[in-house]
């Protein structure tokens, strides 16, 4: 038999578990690997002191205590996506579907008084900035979360389906290369109104320097549009590390890493804080996903408003400071009662349409194995297929989902 | 369900599931935190910030809600010790803290300068090495310490040796700067 590795010796110091078997007889017997062995353990025993520290003495009830009553953080607008990292092209890619959801508050508005229902998808070249321009519609009014998305890391398609009432799709074959660790995850449904305010929406022209143009008829101070998004469900394949609280919340300290190399970070598990705007904040070499197959809900809107669409869309663009690019992409939705947007970050992707099994879907990315997402939407449910795969594979799968 | 609405109508599953959670784990993430920090303190405050971020996102009763906290306090720490702002902070309020001690004042001197230089070893070292040393010794079994970390067992006791010397290196490379 060979000698014992450092890694079993180390472990064989302090672990009763490690203490048997083939390798305990092959120590009994093998001078060389006992003389490695008292030098594994002497080296095991200085650090332990090196590590040394004062014992916490802790009070568990007035921790517990001091936790219940901490003030609850409040989603800001949008979603906090677990296992998100910034940066990466596929996931910017896969996120598409996501922040379309956001789009609608735009796109929603521009429709007044009828109900949004998308049947197919359509690509709107868009900026990273133009897709947090968005968040500046809080500039013309107030958004409130009536039901606040609650995003869950599901044990099980079981439990999945438990938190969000979806089945989770199945994928008929994994191309080769991808993981077949699969991580849940479950979102409930969420429900944002967004009240126009016509002072505040005066006070941003104002900041543009320019004077809010005047309101068609319709729209009134307190007009409201509610939109719902979700449930999802999605399952992440890749060998996902367990998320850190970091890259769960978005809000934990950022720092600059060592620079020294993990054993196991992976060529592009340490992307850096990108522009998707949720901060990172850790170095923690975690997987990227490599395939996302999602279903949700499709998202709908309703407005208190009663004005027709051109109206409303024309107006919303007449606002001062709305960028360029948003204002392109919503003239270029033709329809937006049957058409759901999908933000095709610009220079990102390319997109090109695909037939899904009769249904009209949407492929972004290419054929280089770099990323890219098919996204379509059938019977009420938008579903997502990306990742870092090839687009033919991507279809084929969106073609075989169970 | 939000947070608030959980605790009014989840009260006797997910919030149940919650304490006893902290109850089981609270010691433990707070005993990985100060193995890094060497900061009681400090170490409690990432352990109940380790909690919250659990509790917003995840469900209690998850299997996997020990290792995510164990790993996160780890790593939470060890994200604190790199952040120079934070570590001065904590330098100046540690000797305050160690001069009220009763030791040797000459020993008290080598044991704070041993620790500091432990800490600026650990902040220099990648994370996931810095997190085995951390976890195994607080306390945890190879196999937690696995579960902590997304890695099979059998290469636990290969990850803490190449991390125990890697701390060695580290170590004396700052006592030679």
């Amino acid at each position: 038999m060979a000698h014992l590795n450092d890694g079993t010796l180390r472990r064989m110091v302090d672990d009763p578990d490690a203490r048997s078997g083939a390798d305990a007889r092959h120590l009994e017997t093998c001078a060389d690997c006992q003389s490695r062995l008292d030098e594994v353990s002497k080296d095991a025993g200085s650090i332990a002191t090196l590590l040394a520290v004062p014992e916490a003495d802790v009070n568990v009830a007035r921790a517990f205590q001091r936790v219940s009553s901490a003030p609850q953080a409040q989603p800001r607008f949008g979603f906090r996506l677990p296992l998100a990292r910034p940066g990466s092209r596929p996931l910017i890619l896969g996120l598409a579907a996501t922040i379309a959801a956001l789009s609608l508050l735009v796109v929603g508005l521009a429709e007044g008084g009828i109900v949004f229902a998308p049947s197919t998808v359509t690509p709107v070249p868009i900026t990273l900035a133009d897709m947090q321009s968005l968040s500046q519609l809080s500039d013309y009014g107030t958004i409130t979360w009536t039901k606040q998305p609650n995003v869950q890391i599901a044990a099980s398609p079981a439990e999945a389906k438990a938190d969000s009432g979806l089945t989770v799709p199945t994928v008929k074959q994994l191309p080769r290369g991808v993981s077949s660790t699969v991580t849940y995850v479950a979102t409930t449904q969420a429900v944002a109104v967004f009240t126009f305010s016509a002072a505040k929406a005066a006070a941003a022209a104002a900041g543009s320097g320019k004077t809010l143009p005047a309101l068609p008829a319709g729209i009134v101070d307190g007009s409201t549009l509610t939109v719902t998004v979700g449930p999802a469900v999605a399952e992440i394949f890749g060998d996902l590390k367990l998320p850190s609280t970091g890259a769960v919340t978005g809000s934990g300290t950022q720092h600059t890493g060592s620079g020294t190399t993990a054993s196991g970070t992976t060529g592009s598990g340490t992307a850096g804080a990108g522009a998707g705007g949720a901060g990172s904040s850790s170095e923690i070499p975690a997987n990227l996903p490599q395939l996302i197959v999602g279903e949700s809900m499709a998202p709908s809107a309703t407005a208190s408003a009663n004005v027709t669409v051109a109206q409303l869309e024309q107006y919303l663009v007449s606002i001062p400071g709305m960028s360029p690019g948003l204002k392109a992409a919503l003239n270029a939705i033709k329809n937006p009662s049957t058409t759901l947007p999908i933000p095709v970050p610009a220079g990102f992707a390319t997109s090109s349409a695909v037939d899904i099994n009769g249904t009209s879907g949407l492929a972004l990315g290419d054929n280089t194995g770099v990323g890219s997402a098919v996204i379509w939407v059938k019977s009420g449910l938008v579903y997502a297929v990306a990742g870092t795969i090839k687009q033919t594979d991507a279809v084929d799968i969106a073609r075989n989902l169970k | 369900m939000n947070l608030e609405a959980r605790r009014v109508s989840g009260v006797r599953s997910d919030g149940d599931s919650f304490e006893a959670l902290f109850i089981a784990e609270y010691s433990r993430v707070v005993r990985i935190a100060n193995r890094v920090l060497a900061d009681p303190n400090e170490a409690e405050d990432v352990a109940q910030e380790v909690f919250v971020d659990f509790h917003r996102l995840h469900s209690a009763s998850a299997q996997y809600a020990p290792a995510w906290l164990h790993r996160a306090a780890a790593h939470t720490a060890l994200n604190r010790l790199r952040g120079s702002r934070r570590r001065q902070k904590r330098e100046i309020a540690q000797a305050v803290e160690e001069s009220e001690r009763t030791m040797d004042p000459q020993k008290q001197v080598e044991v704070d300068e041993d620790r500091r230089r432990v800490r600026q070893a650990l902040a220099r070292m990648a994370p996931k090495p810095a997190a085995v040393l951390a976890l195994r010794a607080s306390g945890l079994s190879y196999a937690e310490v696995a579960q902590a970390l997304g890695v099979g067992i059998g290469q636990v006791g290969t990850l803490l040796r190449r991390a125990e010397t890697t701390l060695r290196k580290e170590v004396t490379r700052g006592t030679s700067e």
